[in-house]
């Protein structure tokens, strides 16, 4: 059988090493990439100029100038907050009372919608939830018996509250108020 | 057989570092093109020209589509909650651009609610002259039969609901279910697509 050179095997072996390097940057980025463009979303110019952290924030209506996150929906209302569960439970309340579809929604760091509630779901009754970190909350204890406890499988993570408009310029003065009833305060 | 050259260090540090800058050029190309350039690979379902992945926003999403509903959609919701549908090319096959018409019609989809809105490539609304971005369960008009109706491209038709697309580049169409019915949600292929047509000329 014939044995290979040196030279072919230094090029095998840099061969081999280009390909492992190449499939481990490829699923480093698949990865990553969730992950990151949450933390982008989590930290943007917005989310500072609206002071979100643990705070309910309210953009205003889409339009061609809303360019923050991919496939804004111009049909919806969207209230917002960063949260952070790594010092203390974080509560979330929200009675906005309408007829029409509304949702608040949660999504982990790594981008995963690990919780929703909506109109139907709630009962029309408010929402009141106490958002507490993967191992447990320090301060747990502020949680009063009985609440509702959503464990969030990551310290940070952000809130999308959608309320549906078909009209916001005609319905501006019910969804308005409706909305800016949720407050994200740590506890 | 040939012997190995002999390079010199300052060459074989040249060689490895242009070797593994190669490496993460292919691996951060490739994965740019696999979910960006490439998100029918993570397509779960097509239903007419409409194309939707049901673990969009779920935990159960492998690392693909985590990665291409990330960069396509964002803050997506559960199928329970919403289901999508996104449509890149017309009936007929052919990629929808900004600077031809097209006619959109259908039946009202079996969800609670239901919006089609208009995006260009780079997922973001059109800059539309009359604020029109979707159709929805609110404007839509239903004929006689029950179907809706609504078009798109640079100039207006006349009598219909109309959704501007300025410019020429591609463009999307994504459909929208709040609440789907239980059936719908079961067998999402069930869905009667609405249908999209290319019509008159590009401007």
């Amino acid at each position: 059988m014939k044995r290979f050179s040196d030279h072919q095997r230094l090029w095998f072996y840099r061969a081999l090493t280009l390909m492992t390097t190449a499939i481990l940057v490829h699923l480093a980025a698949v990865w990553a990439a969730p992950r990151l463009i949450m933390q982008v979303l989590m930290h943007s110019p917005m989310a500072k100029e609206m002071n979100m952290q643990n705070k309910a924030a309210f953009p205003p209506p889409v339009t061609a100038a809303s360019r923050t996150v991919v496939m804004p929906s111009p049909d919806l209302l969207y209230s917002v907050c960063v949260f952070d569960v790594s010092t203390g439970p974080v509560r979330i309340s929200a009675n906005p009372n309408l007829k029409s579809y509304w949702s608040v929604a949660l999504y982990a760091s790594n981008s995963d919608n690990f919780f929703v509630i909506n109109d139907r779901k709630s009962g029309d009754k408010p929402v009141d939830i106490w958002l507490v970190s993967p191992g447990g909350s320090p301060d747990a204890r502020a949680i009063p018996d009985g609440a509702q406890v959503v464990v969030s499988p990551s310290q940070t993570g952000f809130l999308l509250m959608r309320v549906l408009t078909g009209d916001y310029e005609a319905e501006k003065h019910i969804i308005e108020p409706a909305r800016r009833t949720l407050t994200c305060t740590p506890s | 057989m040939q012997a190995a050259p002999n390079l010199s260090r300052w060459q074989r540090v040249f060689v490895g570092i242009a070797l593994y800058g190669c490496a993460v050029a292919i691996g951060l190309g490739s994965a740019w093109w696999v979910l960006k350039k490439a998100p029918w690979m993570m397509q779960t379902i097509q239903v007419g020209a409409w194309k939707g992945n049901l673990l969009a926003g779920s935990a159960d999403a492998d690392l693909y589509t985590r990665a291409a509903i990330a960069l396509n959609a964002l803050l997506a919701m559960g199928r329970e909650e919403t289901m999508y549908f996104i449509a890149s090319r017309d009936d007929a096959g052919n990629p929808l651009r900004s600077h031809c018409s097209y006619r959109v019609e259908g039946v009202p989809p079996k969800a609670r609610w239901w919006s089609i809105t208009v995006y260009a490539d780079d997922m973001f609304l059109f800059d539309a002259p009359n604020k029109h971005y979707s159709l929805n369960g609110t404007t839509a008009r239903l004929d006689a039969n029950g179907r809706f109706l609504f078009t798109t491209g640079g100039e207006e038709q006349p009598g219909t609901h109309w959704l501007p697309t300025p410019g020429n580049r591609g463009m999307v169409l994504t459909l929208r279910l709040y609440n789907p019915e239980p059936d719908l949600q079961a067998a999402p292929a069930s869905l009667s697509p609405p249908t999209i047509t290319a019509s008159g000329v590009c401007t």
